[in-house]
């Protein structure tokens, strides 16, 4: 704006075709005074926009907003295997917040959550805070290999845990035999959500250690010079001067993480078949959905479901990033 | 060395490139064809293609027979997964409107559920009823509904328990004849080799056909229910039979003399094969699953009658079994109901494939009464003549009602016994549990509900 505003004055004078592309249609037009030939050159302008829009537009249209308005539109219906369907307003709604299948499974996603987000991102910082001071070829190895999960698959990682944990093949269970400790059962009910929290971890700390180092490389230098000729050892240094400076970074980890765990599914999906006992149908909130709609046709009630799920991440997100706005810079 | 290896992982590459792209373009196709072959099939005047989903791998060779012996309607095969996989994929075709097979393969207890959806079409209009004593009683009475007919059988699954010859001599075990016998014996060899167990008691939802079928054998009759009665339905997963078999299972589990491993696990399989497990309770389609997971146990096995609750009693159940369902929205109903009646049906030459390759149970009164069948000596089980066991088993199955939920009411139930392993619930209250949880989603979804 202030670029075209120095310019404009030059482009007065004389109107001729090099100013005109210097300065730019727009400006060059409305000064000379010709109305007309400016105004087709703003539609063109707007037309032209609309039409480098319009790919992204009709892909968002066709497969964001179309289905979200169809879910949406089913999740106001309510059709039962006999009685047939019909609009119910929110009715489906209010069922949601009462069914304890509905509530249990986002229980326990908080419950995962508490525990597993706050050791995941520990471990991403306490890493990330690692490969920043060292700068040693064993850094760049290290980093590599705690990024390496990351671009395994989430099913196929989820498979090769399966493998990992089973009682029989598993190393885990072949090590505290040999120790004279017994069998553990990594997929039964008490040990289910600590071994997810594992595989869950091991897949997505290097991702979120990369995120950190990426900001914490992005701070000036002088700052550390400042704190070191001040007085302040290392550990000093990251405790108060580069964590308090990335926390932007860390508030946008936690906000992506606390979203993928309330939307819960793939891990558990992958373990289900080889734990259905455990991994009930209504495990998680997002496999709940899965199984009303594709087990038992529900796709009304699934509907519902997944919307009131999006409407509990939505305001889990919103007061999430009001209660640290000072610290995301966000205010 | 390098050089060596740099065009061989490029051919790699590039075979994976090319089979992604083939993959892709049998999908392409595959979407097309499904489109165009109502407006081109039905005027043009090649043969009918009629595509069916079935999971059989074997299957390849019986539509090959089918499409050798018929030319106006032919066969395109598609695998589209095993049981619920399978199920999944047609359900959400039905509510789509498209994409649904002609011909699709259900186990029977799917069949209501299906047909309620209205994706079954009656295949009693067009003829199926003449088929009705070609196959054994009860299976007739699982696919129709009165003059309706929403499947032709193929095969079933009547229950008899597999055991390890081997292990039983070694051990000096017993054949059991009742459940209270298979107690003691699961006891005693448990005793001599702790890391052994009688059996794997199935706590998952692909083992739920197998803990229905043993309260089937014990009487339990949990449904009361025909399309044509609609909205009624009987509902009683508590009864006596229901009870005794959690009340029996249970108290094997908490003594520790069953294992509680998932039916579709590798763990699982392995135990069949490591001699971790001496029997395998298991459906007239056991044999083959058995002699393609414990291959190397072959030779071994033997088959028995299932245990009795009662010494010298004669009471069987089913696990699994399926058939062949035209779908709603087939655009060639007649062809599509003769494919269903023909794959299989009475010919000897796709009973031979089902039979020796992919170790069927037929249903078909021909087949099975046939001494091909009856007679057969199986290497795998020390050339037993196995089908001596389970052709009485078989007609000793009885009548059995599905409910049109029963998803709802194989998970609940999983839920249930996972909840009792856990020790979170007794065992005893299993069957009140499951009963109260599916009779409410009942009620709500519309049906009376005697319970």
């Amino acid at each position: 704006m202030s670029l075209l505003r120095q310019q404009g004055p030059a482009a007065a004078v004389p109107p001729s075709p090099s100013v005109e592309k210097v300065a730019g249609t727009y400006a060059a037009g409305r000064k000379t005074g010709r109305r007309t030939a400016g105004l087709s050159a703003r539609t063109r302008h707007k037309a032209m926009g609309l039409l480098l829009v319009t790919p992204f537009g009709l892909l968002f249209a066709a497969f964001l907003v179309a289905p979200l308005a169809y879910a949406f539109w089913l999740s106001l219906r309510t059709s039962t295997l006999v009685g047939g369907d019909h609009f119910s307003w929110f009715a489906n709604y209010k069922q949601t917040f009462t069914d304890p299948h509905f509530l249990s499974g986002v229980r326990r996603v908080v419950v995962f959550g508490l525990v597993q987000i706050p050791v995941m991102l520990g471990l991403a910082l306490l890493g990330a805070l690692i490969i920043d001071e060292v700068t040693s070829r064993l850094a760049k190895v290290f980093r590599m290999t705690l990024f390496m999960p990351y671009a395994v698959p989430a099913v196929i990682g989820a498979l090769m845990w399966g493998f990992l944990y089973s009682p029989t093949f598993g190393p885990v269970n072949s090590l505290t035999d040999a120790l004279g400790l017994g069998k553990v059962d990594l997929l039964g009910h008490s040990l289910m959500l600590t071994s997810l929290g594992n595989i869950v971890t091991w897949q997505w700390t290097g991702y979120n250690m990369i995120v950190l180092y990426a900001a914490l490389q992005g701070l000036p230098r002088e700052v550390y010079e400042a704190a070191k000729l001040d007085g302040a050892g290392q550990l000093q240094t990251a405790l108060r001067i580069k964590v308090p400076m990335i926390s932007s970074a860390i508030v946008l980890t936690l906000m992506f993480t606390i979203i993928g765990t309330l939307q819960f599914f793939t891990e558990p999906r992958v373990l289900e078949p080889t734990a259905s006992s455990v991994i009930t149908p209504d495990y998680t909130p997002n496999l709940y959905a899965y199984n009303l709609a594709f087990q038992y046709s529900e796709f009304n009630y699934s509907a519902a479901i997944s919307f009131s799920l999006g409407a509990v991440v939505f305001i889990g997100s919103y007061l999430f990033l009001f209660a640290t706005r000072k610290r995301s810079g966000l205010k | 060395m390098s050089s060596n290896r740099r065009p061989k992982l490029r051919s790699v590459r590039r075979t994976a490139v090319a089979a992604t792209s083939a993959t892709l373009a049998g999908v392409l196709l595959a979407a097309c064809g499904g489109g165009s072959d109502s407006g081109s099939g039905a005027a043009s005047k090649g043969p009918v293609h009629i595509k069916v989903w079935a999971w059989y791998p074997q299957f390849k060779q019986v539509v090959a027979e089918f499409n050798k012996t018929h030319k106006d309607v032919q066969v395109d095969w598609v695998q589209a997964g095993v049981g619920q996989d399978e199920y999944t994929k047609l359900k959400t075709a039905l509510k789509a409107g498209q994409g649904a097979p002609d011909v699709v393969m259900l186990e029977f207890q799917e069949l209501p559920t299906i047909q309620l959806s209205k994706g079954l079409l009656d295949m009693g209009k067009y003829g199926a009823n003449a088929d009705k004593d070609k196959y054994v009683d009860w299976a007739w009475k699982q696919v129709s509904d009165g003059d309706h007919v929403y499947a032709i059988p193929v095969d079933g699954g009547p229950m008899a328990m597999m055991y390890r010859a081997d292990l039983f001599k070694k051990y000096k075990l017993k054949v059991p004849t009742t459940w209270a016998e298979f107690k003691e014996e699961a006891a005693k060899l448990h005793k001599a080799d702790p890391k052994a167990y009688m059996t794997d008691f199935g706590s998952d939802e692909t083992a739920a056909g197998w803990r229905q079928g043993l309260m089937w054998q014990a009487g339990s009759r949990p449904y009361t229910y025909a399309a044509s009665k609609l909205p009624d339905i009987g509902v009683k997963l508590n009864d006596a039979g229901a009870k005794k078999v959690y009340d029996y299972w249970g108290d094997l589990v908490k003594n520790k003399l069953v294992d509680t491993q998932s039916y579709a696990t590798t763990d699982f399989y392995n135990g069949l094969s490591s001699g971790k497990y001496a029997t395998y309770i298991a459906a007239g389609w056991g044999p083959g699953y058995l002699s393609s997971v414990a291959k190397k146990t072959a030779g071994k096995w033997r088959v028995a009658p299932l245990p009795q609750w009662t010494a010298g009693g004669n009471a069987q159940g089913d696990w699994g079994g399926s058939s062949f369902a035209v779908t709603t929205q087939t655009k060639h109903p007649k062809e599509a109901t003769q494919v269903a009646r023909e794959l299989f049906g009475t010919s000897e030459a796709a009973w031979k494939i089902g039979i020796d390759q992919a170790y069927l149970f037929p249903l078909s009164n021909p087949i099975l009464n046939g001494s091909y069948f009856r007679d057969k000596k199986y290497d795998f089980f020390g050339g037993q003549q196995i089908n001596k066991v389970f052709v009485p088993a078989a007609n000793g199955i009885g009548g059995f009602d599905w409910s049109p939920f029963q998803d709802f009411a194989y998970n609940t139930d999983t839920s249930e016994v996972g909840k009792a392993l856990q020790g979170q619930t007794a065992w005893s209250s299993v069957n009140d549990n499951v009963q109260d949880q599916v009779t409410s989603y009942a009620a709500k979804q519309g049906f009376k509900v005697s319970k």
